[in-house]
């Protein structure tokens, strides 16, 4: 049963495929030389997909907007999703390396949670299938939120507001933590979505949606410069995995804390011992895989929202577009993966040098820039406060009786203790 | 299902440590409770509100340890003292067990008194502080686990693991725990002289435990027999008419048991939220049902799932006292006198309550040599020792990149 459905899938894929081929043959795209794939044309941004068993519903994003900028959702109550998802911060950060937990600190860029809800996997090495999935990661990680289900819980049924929101919404006598995640994916695909951009009004048809020189940004993005070899579809991403020699942050190496929790990621992602003992550069999708080939490969970021998410890559390695560029028109870097240190080399071919002139160069910067839309300003919500709940609504004699709660009862009925 | 009379283990517990160990580990397979209480009773209704020393395991001194190696001690004294092994790096063992207050907190920041903990913060705890004094002998003289409700490991290093991950206490990562420490210098070098080898939390943990083997009672009139006429007469009421040592017993004065005195809630954890929340969390972190509807500390029914066990509390230690206040599990009773008043009224209301207790009709000379006794098991001076000066930032590795992690 289960072999004949995958079976079905992938015959399923297998035409798709085919079509997609064909449309890309007759629309007269030729792929570039040494192009190993044929890239999926730009397009406008479809409406956001929704998990059949995740409904959009205005009071479920409403819930999961308070909730992300609740910190109740981490282990000292501290810091919320939008400490690292910051609205003013391109609903990213802009430090390099993401502020993580206190007391310690992440090892890796935060990604803008914008248009997150189009992503088939979540983080830099694709470990989260949904963004259901990403949320409860991010929040218990010991180096991000460090949050404890129970204790998370706990603190949503010790605020009478979420008593009555999650019983609205999700039906429950009491806030469950896993509806938890479902409001704030909710909140994320609803109010995050962002696809009303220059981009997309440019691709359905609106020749004055770009610049003059955006455009020719484009031309280069989709020729010279081969962007769309990986940044293609409507999301600027292929959502595949590549490793572009992306130096070593410094960080790890300068600072006491980022090198701790560079070794914990090694130690806890199941690095094998050599690995944990000589690597010191971040081995990506490897973590995910255990496959050698995926060594030192990261996703291929969407360069939507780009303009409000410095900084680049997945350490935050790059401040600014034109350092990107000129990274790019270098043909990449060389990192330890790269460089055969430990006998392994996963640079992709894809990069070449470009040999893009100065004008070219800002004329692609211009375009990136100017595809990145309005910023979505949203006003952090107060969230909702604790109250003490001595009573126990609800509470029969039977039910007292057997618990041990009878005196509590009585006492409670007598009018006090 | 091996069932065992609290008899038999006593007489095992007198037969010295080694077999006290293997009473630890068979007591894993008696019904918890049921054996006390049968044999309690029986002494109890034969001698009608007279208890005999006799049928308890006799009070003493405590039997001499061999004190582990220095350098390991220091080790786990700085680790004791280290805010980094939590997992915010905001509180260490200190922060609670507070070597200026018998290794407990009873006063906050502003000398406020605290009868009940602080805690991981985000939430607050629900219980007092027990000392760490002595708590070298608990597996020795306790069949239940640690903690006010026996709910933690079987030994003292697995303990100090609980403590350290428990969500309300430190929330710490066992593996961060170790990458820190591997990030300074002198746990690198203290796990190399120690060890011969790298750090690990394991490693870090072994340490632990010998620095808290250090903490024990000193000079205690009761253990050099230096005591007032007071505090003897004081006994002579601990063995017989109070009844004490039906749960007080041996050189710990602890049965190790669970029983039910009937101590009022602490009502501060039904009133403040951050209380509320931590001990929810606990309750279905335990797996313990309608964890949302307990308005009481259910005790040792957290490790039973048994009703009957609800609102019963390992009875702790009486060693001391003198620098431990408040008392209970929930430090709802301020001073030892308070404590003495609350048994000779019969201790406080329940069903079922402890057996062992009934009113005791003490004359207020006998409640005060009954303190007098109390004061007597506590150190001359108290127990302490000198904080550690932490570092606030972690120095780099040279050479990081060449260097093997």
């Amino acid at each position: 049963m289960k072999v004949e459905l995958y079976g079905a899938q992938s015959m399923r894929l297998f035409v798709l495929l085919r079509c997609a081929l064909l449309l890309v043959v007759v629309a007269g795209r030729v792929p570039a030389a040494g192009d190993p794939d044929v890239d999926p044309p730009l397009a406008s941004l479809p409406p956001v997909p929704v998990p059949p068993d995740n409904p959009i519903t205005q009071e479920k994003a409403e819930l999961g907007k308070l909730l992300f900028f609740d910190t109740r959702l981490t282990g000292d109550a501290s810091l919320s999703c939008g400490d690292c998802h910051d609205p003013k911060k391109g609903w990213g950060s802009n430090q390099p390396i993401s502020r993580g937990y206190p007391g310690a600190i992440h090892w890796r860029n935060s990604h803008t949670a914008v248009n997150s809800g189009y992503l088939g996997k979540l983080f830099w090495q694709g470990s989260s299938k949904s963004l259901e999935t990403q949320a409860p990661t991010a929040n218990r990680g010991a180096v991000a939120g460090n949050g404890e289900r129970d204790v998370m819980q706990s603190r949503l049924r010790q605020t009478p507001h979420y008593i009555r929101k999650f019983k609205e919404i999700f039906g429950t006598e009491r806030p469950v933590l896993g509806d938890a995640w479902q409001a704030i994916a909710t909140f994320e695909r609803a109010m995050l979505s962002q696809r009303d951009t220059p981009l997309d009004r440019y691709l359905e048809g609106d020749e004055d949606a770009l610049s003059e020189e955006a455009v020719a940004g484009l031309k280069l993005f989709q020729g010279k410069a081969n962007c769309i070899e990986c940044h293609n579809g409507p999301l600027l991403s292929d959502e595949k995995y590549y490793n572009l020699g992306v130096p070593r942050p410094p960080e790890w190496e300068s600072t006491g804390l980022n090198t701790i929790t560079f070794r914990w990621e090694n130690y806890a992602k199941g690095l094998p011992e050599k690995g944990y003992r000589e690597w010191k550069d971040d081995a990506g999708l490897f973590y995910t895989t255990k496959r050698p080939d995926d060594i030192g490969k990261h996703r291929t970021q969407p360069l939507r929202y780009l303009a409000f998410t410095p900084p680049y890559m997945h350490a935050g390695q790059f401040f600014s577009l034109e350092e990107v560029i000129d990274f790019y028109n270098d043909g990449g870097g060389n990192n330890e993966f790269t460089d055969g240190s430990h006998g392994i080399n996963t640079k992709t071919p894809i990069l070449k040098p470009l040999d893009l002139t100065d004008e070219e160069k800002e004329a692609l910067v211009i375009f990136l820039d100017e595809i990145s839309g309005d910023e979505i300003k949203m006003p952090v919500p107060e969230v909702p406060l604790y109250e003490a709940m001595p009573d126990v609504p609800g509470l029969t004699q039977a039910k007292a009786k057997r618990i041990g709660l009878e005196m509590y009862l009585s006492n409670r009925e007598g009018g006090g203790q | 299902m091996v069932v065992t009379t609290s008899r038999t283990v006593a007489a095992w517990r007198r037969g010295g440590f080694a077999i006290g160990v293997a009473t630890a580990a068979l007591s894993v397979l008696v019904m918890p409770g049921t054996g006390a209480d049968a044999a309690g009773r029986a002494v109890a209704n034969a001698s009608g509100a007279v208890a005999s020393a006799a049928d308890y395991p006799a009070i003493g001194a405590l039997p001499a340890g061999v004190m582990p190696k220095a350098a390991m001690v220091a080790m786990g004294r700085r680790l004791f003292f280290d805010t980094r092994i939590s997992g915010d790096a905001g509180l260490s063992c200190a922060t609670c067990h507070d070597p200026q207050q018998g290794f407990t907190r009873q006063a906050d920041k502003n000398d406020k008194p605290m009868s009940l903990s602080d805690a991981y913060p985000g939430t607050k705890h629900f219980r007092n502080t027990p000392t760490l004094i002595n708590v070298r002998y608990k597996a020795d003289f306790a069949d239940a686990g640690w903690g006010w409700d026996g709910h933690m490991g079987a030994n003292l290093n697995d303990v100090i693991r609980d403590q350290i991950t428990e969500t309300i206490i430190m929330n710490m990562d066992m593996r961060l725990m170790h990458e820190r420490m591997k990030q300074d210098p002198q746990y690198v070098r203290m796990c190399e002289e120690n060890f011969n080898g790298e750090c690990s939390s394991g490693r870090g943990r072994e340490a632990l435990v010998a620095f808290l083997e250090t903490l024990v009672s000193r000079d205690a009139p009761f253990d050099t027999g230096r005591v007032t006429a007071a505090a003897a007469r004081g006994r002579t009421l601990f063995e017989g008419k109070a009844g004490c040592i039906r749960c007080h017993n041996g050189p710990y004065f602890s049965d190790g048991q669970p029983h039910n005195t009937g101590v009022p809630e602490n009502l501060a954890v039904f009133m403040e939220p951050l209380r509320h929340i931590g001990f929810r969390a606990v309750l279905s972190n335990h797996g313990v049902p309608q964890a949302d509807i307990w308005r009481r500390d259910v005790g040792y029914f957290l490790v039973s799932k048994n009703y009957r066990d609800v609102g019963k509390f390992i009875t702790p230690s009486l060693r001391e006292l003198k620098y431990t206040a408040p008392y209970m599990h929930n430090g709802v009773i301020a001073t030892l006198d308070a404590v003495v008043e609350f048994y000779d009224g019969g201790g406080g209301h329940d069903d079922p309550l402890a057996r062992e207790l009934s009113p005791l009709g003490l004359a207020a000379d006998e409640k005060k040599d009954l303190v007098s006794f109390l004061e007597s098991l506590s150190s001359l001076e108290p127990v302490t020792v000198e904080p550690v000066e932490i570092p606030e930032k972690y120095e780099k590795i040279e050479n990081w990149v060449k260097v093997h992690n």
